[in-house]
């Protein structure tokens, strides 16, 4: 279980997004020569390692870099500094629906959102009944997307993110789909992938799930790492410190 | 650094290859994991020769699974000139289902919540003729083009034509730009983006050809026939041009998206200054540069080759290959090289 799932090594995100000032003729002929931005370090020389077998909490304020993590760790986002290396197929779900059109039936999204996710056509095919029968959605296959309520959606967009069988999952935010049922099977799912030594990193707002589910977590702060170590330790901490500037 | 160190680099157990696991029955893949961002160090491939036979294959696949799960910033200068191109184009063809399923998709939702459903494939390209045919067919009557071929013909061929140049213009420039939620989320050759959106093009452009036969046939007893052959190489050159200019405006659309404004402007431009809606030899009587200028545009030997495929007007067969040749491979591996080298820092800008 020691054998490391991901691995960042200082990692650094700086972003130069562009400054939305009061629009005036000047500023927009101003932009063609010089750009108005504003460096803002998303991470700040971020170090970790996630094992297998791992459920990795990452919890921090609006801001911290949690989501940005999860892009360098879904390969999305080069860092600037440091390197990723990551052992094993992955499967992120960051937003749901990635892929989906909302116009077309849910039948045809499960094939855009698995072919978009890296499965083969042929893959869809064998896997297609399971993942219907996984998101419930039976008689509303064939209906178009936009027609789902949203737990529906969300439903079928973690169905498919779950059809690549993937060793590590990059979770932002959303345990918190579908209702009741769904989310003690979701739950149920990434339980069985932990003990089949897969790895889960986990973002969320919800530190009792966090400190729950996981087993090691990490604190972000404005792009640093204030604590890291036992998911209900760091998530004491975490909360400690909220609860104190609330005050 | 040699091949042989490449291997022992593998080799290293502190590295832990992705192949060994895979023989020790991981979950994942070989080259699963890579990203598309990273680029496998280049020595790896080039110092093949000086491996031995038996070593080769464990060196490469050591090296294929390990150096690209090292994503390290930035890459040097060599990296970025000369990325994996063979990993990029096999991951590129794996997305090939994608890639048609996106432009299937797209198709299909655009027309999903109108009336006439599918007719539409039909209706564009026949109410695309119409309106210009209306215009320069009858109100501006011009007759027989050169004396010789009938003018709706002539019109046809080449309004279809341009239109594929301009549908894969403008699904290209929003390609990435519309696709952000991929692009945040999955990492893949994004070159599957634009071709995507020049698939979705052709569709048209194939059944617009479709439509073109079903009116100048009945009309102008023009029939396909052995001459329509020559449509084959012609599509062909027109897709590679296409494809180019697709991945060129898709490119510099993302830091630059105002060329989502200016293209319309542009390819109306290009139409009125190509010989679509009059024939080339309208320019007789011009001076010498107005000929020179308009000899420039890049579209003239596609046109050609069109009409002589589709109308049966003469053309200087081997002169209008030879430039659409030009154009179509300049334009594609320009617009190929440069959109795939910005390819790592696309996700910032969306």
């Amino acid at each position: 279980m020691s054998a490391p799932a991901i691995v960042a090594r200082n990692i650094t995100v700086r972003f130069r997004p562009l400054v939305d000032r009061k629009p005036t003729l000047r500023r927009s002929l101003g932009r063609l020569q010089h750009r108005e931005v504003e460096e803002l370090v998303a991470l700040d020389d971020v170090s970790v390692e996630i094992k297998k077998g791992e459920a990795f909490g990452i919890v921090g304020r609006n801001g911290a870099g949690k989501s940005t993590i999860l892009r360098v760790m879904a390969k999305t986002l080069r860092p600037d500094e440091g390197t990723i290396n990551v052992y094993g197929k992955t499967s992120t779900l960051l937003q749901l629906g990635v892929g989906f059109n909302a116009q077309l039936s849910g039948r045809r999204n499960i094939y855009l959102g698995g072919l978009a996710v890296g499965l083969s056509k042929k893959e869809i095919d064998g896997r297609f009944d399971d993942i219907v029968t996984y998101a419930d959605l039976w008689d509303a296959i064939d209906r178009p997307v936009r027609t789902y309520s949203s737990g529906m959606f969300s439903r079928l967009a973690f169905s498919v993110g779950m059809a690549i069988e993937p060793s590590i999952m990059l979770l932002d935010e959303v345990l918190a789909v579908g209702d009741e049922a769904f989310r003690e099977k979701s739950m149920q799912t990434m339980r069985e992938l932990l003990a089949r030594a897969g790895t889960i990193v986990f973002v969320s707002h919800s530190l009792p799930s966090v400190a729950e589910f996981c087993d090691r977590a990490i604190w972000l702060d404005k792009g640093k790492i204030v604590a890291i170590g036992e998911a209900e330790s760091v998530v004491e901490q975490y909360r400690s410190r909220v609860t104190h500037k609330t005050r | 650094m040699s091949g042989r160190g490449d291997c022992m680099a593998g080799r290293n157990p502190n590295l832990i290859p992705s192949a060994k696991r895979d023989a020790a029955g991981s979950l994942g893949r070989r080259g699963q994991d890579r990203p598309y961002l990273a680029i496998p160090t280049p020595s790896g491939g080039r110092d093949k020769r000086s491996v031995s036979d038996t070593g080769l294959w464990r060196c490469l696949s050591a090296v294929s699974s390990y150096t690209p799960l090292a994503m390290s910033a930035p890459p040097s200068t060599v990296r970025r000139l000369f990325p994996a191109s063979r990993n990029y184009i096999r991951d590129l063809w794996a997305r090939r289902e994608f890639a048609w399923y996106l432009a299937m998709g797209n198709l299909k939702a655009r027309n999903a919540t109108t009336t006439l459903g599918l007719m539409w494939w039909v209706l564009n390209p026949l109410l695309l003729g119409a309106v210009y045919w209306l215009v320069f067919g009858l109100l501006f009557d011009r007759g027989q083009v050169d004396n010789e071929f009938d003018f709706l013909p002539f019109l046809l061929s080449g309004i279809f034509a341009f239109f594929f140049t301009q549908q894969s213009m403008t699904a290209g420039v929003n390609s990435i730009t519309s696709n952000a939620k991929l692009l945040a989320n999955i990492s893949f050759p994004r070159l599957a983006l634009p071709l995507s959106a020049l698939l979705e093009s052709f569709v048209g452009f194939v059944t617009s050809i479709g439509v073109y036969f079903l009116i100048v046939g009945p009309v102008n007893g023009i029939w396909p026939g052995v001459q329509t052959l020559w449509l084959f190489p012609t599509i062909l050159l027109h897709l590679i041009f296409n494809f180019g200019l697709a991945t060129l405006v898709a490119r510099i659309a993302v830091p630059f998206r105002d060329l989502n404004n200016l293209v319309p402007y542009f390819t109306r431009l290009w139409l009125y200054l190509s010989p679509i809606l009059y024939p080339p030899s309208f320019l007789e009587g011009q001076p010498a540069w107005v000929h020179f200028t308009m000899g420039l545009n890049p579209l003239n030997p596609f046109l050609a080759l069109y009409r002589h495929a589709m109308v049966g007007m003469p053309v200087d067969l081997g002169g209008a290959l030879l430039g659409a040749s030009a154009w179509a491979v300049a334009i594609a591996v320009v617009g190929g090289f440069w959109f795939v080298k910005y390819e790592g820092r696309m996700a910032r800008y969306v």
